[in-house]
């Protein structure tokens, strides 16, 4: 192909491919390098299966009602990760019902609590930011949640 | 975040063969964090443009960027075909941009008939991250006029030739010598196999 090529033409595509580089925006890029912190870290990668907010008949429920509630499923192959935002708290639920620990991170950091058999946990404050849950079992098998923006 | 990434397939969006890509996928998988910048190098510029057709905030760019890439990182020596890398980047993009911009309400449909993500854009991404790998190997002196005969507006030869320490008459042997070495990188190798859209200006086109 490049064979082809004279030299303006090689060179405005070599001014495009700088072009396309230079406008990105720096954040963007580390974000991307940033994520190479989740490799070979033990844990599923649970999907997104659902979210209230783009789900049709939800929607229609939450235009009727004025405190609307922001509900999230993510789904891995053994369990799933349910939650739930109302009147200013995360809740969730591990399902099938199971007791572990819940770590929640963020961009300064993580924290862990404990969760009960029940399956139930809370995290509070809602985190202002990008965070994401990491599940782990009394098994010692982890799932995780992609990062999640509320 | 998404469905299960490594089924996601969109009509002509498979990708190519780029070796360059299935080698840093390799590396990467392997505990490389400098490949996996590399890999972040070449293709953010495709991601990003991706993520522009959808009008997201920056909030919205920014979780995009956080679950294509931590998807990637999953997905990691996993991938069917590491060296079409960039056609799956894109396909994911697209996918995590509609499900952002669903997400946040979005009033009108986000991505316009005519900026859809097509098997060219994947093409265009990889050629112009071969391009920039390539330039990125030509020692510094080329690289420097490179950017000034590239540069929007356009440098005079005079300009360049203050800027660079170079006499006039030299830039335009100077810019053939730099220009025949990037044809003979071996970032380029494979990218004849890539699609061949010709940059603008081209009368065969």
């Amino acid at each position: 192909m490049l064979e082809d090529w004279d030299d303006e033409q090689l060179l405005a595509a070599l001014g495009e491919a700088i072009k396309a580089r230079a406008a990105v925006p720096s954040w963007f890029v580390q974000t991307g390098k940033n994520a190479y912190a989740w490799h070979n870290i033990d844990a599923e990668l649970a999907q997104l299966t659902y979210d209230s907010r783009t789900d049709a008949d939800a929607m229609a429920v939450a235009r009727l009602e004025t405190a609307s509630i922001r509900a999230l499923t993510f789904t891995s192959a053994h369990l799933s990760i349910e939650l739930e935002v109302a009147d200013g708290s995360l809740l969730g639920q591990v399902v099938p019902p199971q007791a572990g620990t819940l770590e929640t991170h963020t961009k300064a950091g993580m924290t862990i609590s404990p969760v009960e058999e029940a399956g139930f946990f809370a995290v509070r404050p809602i985190p202002p930011g990008p965070f994401l849950l990491r599940f782990g079992t009394t098994d010692g098998a982890y799932v995780m949640t992609g990062w999640i923006t509320l | 975040m998404g469905l299960r990434a490594s089924r996601i397939r969109v009509p002509g969006l498979a990708g190519h063969h780029d070796p360059a890509a299935a080698a840093l996928c390799t590396r990467a998988a392997a505990g490389d964090q400098g490949a996996w910048d590399d890999i972040v190098e070449r293709y953010a510029p495709m991601v990003w443009s991706i993520c522009t057709r959808f009008r997201l905030s920056d909030r919205d760019l920014e979780d995009v960027a956080q679950n294509v890439w931590l998807l990637l990182v999953e997905q990691l020596g996993k991938l069917p075909e590491p060296a079409a890398l960039a056609g799956w980047l894109a396909a994911t993009t697209r996918r995590e941009c509609l499900r952002v911009a669903t997400a946040s309400r979005r009033p009108e449909p986000l991505e316009p008939p005519a900026a859809a993500v097509t098997g060219e854009v994947v093409s265009m991404a990889e050629r112009n991250a071969a391009l920039r790998a390539a330039l990125a190997e030509l020692p510094a002196s080329c690289q420097s006029l490179m950017d000034m005969l590239v540069s929007d507006p356009p440098y005079s030869y005079a300009a360049i030739s203050t800027a660079l320490g170079i006499p006039v008459e030299c830039i335009g042997p100077q810019r053939a010598r730099c220009l025949e070495r990037i044809r003979e990188s071996s970032a380029l190798l494979g990218l004849a196999d890539i699609g061949g859209n010709r940059p603008e200006g081209d009368p065969g086109a």
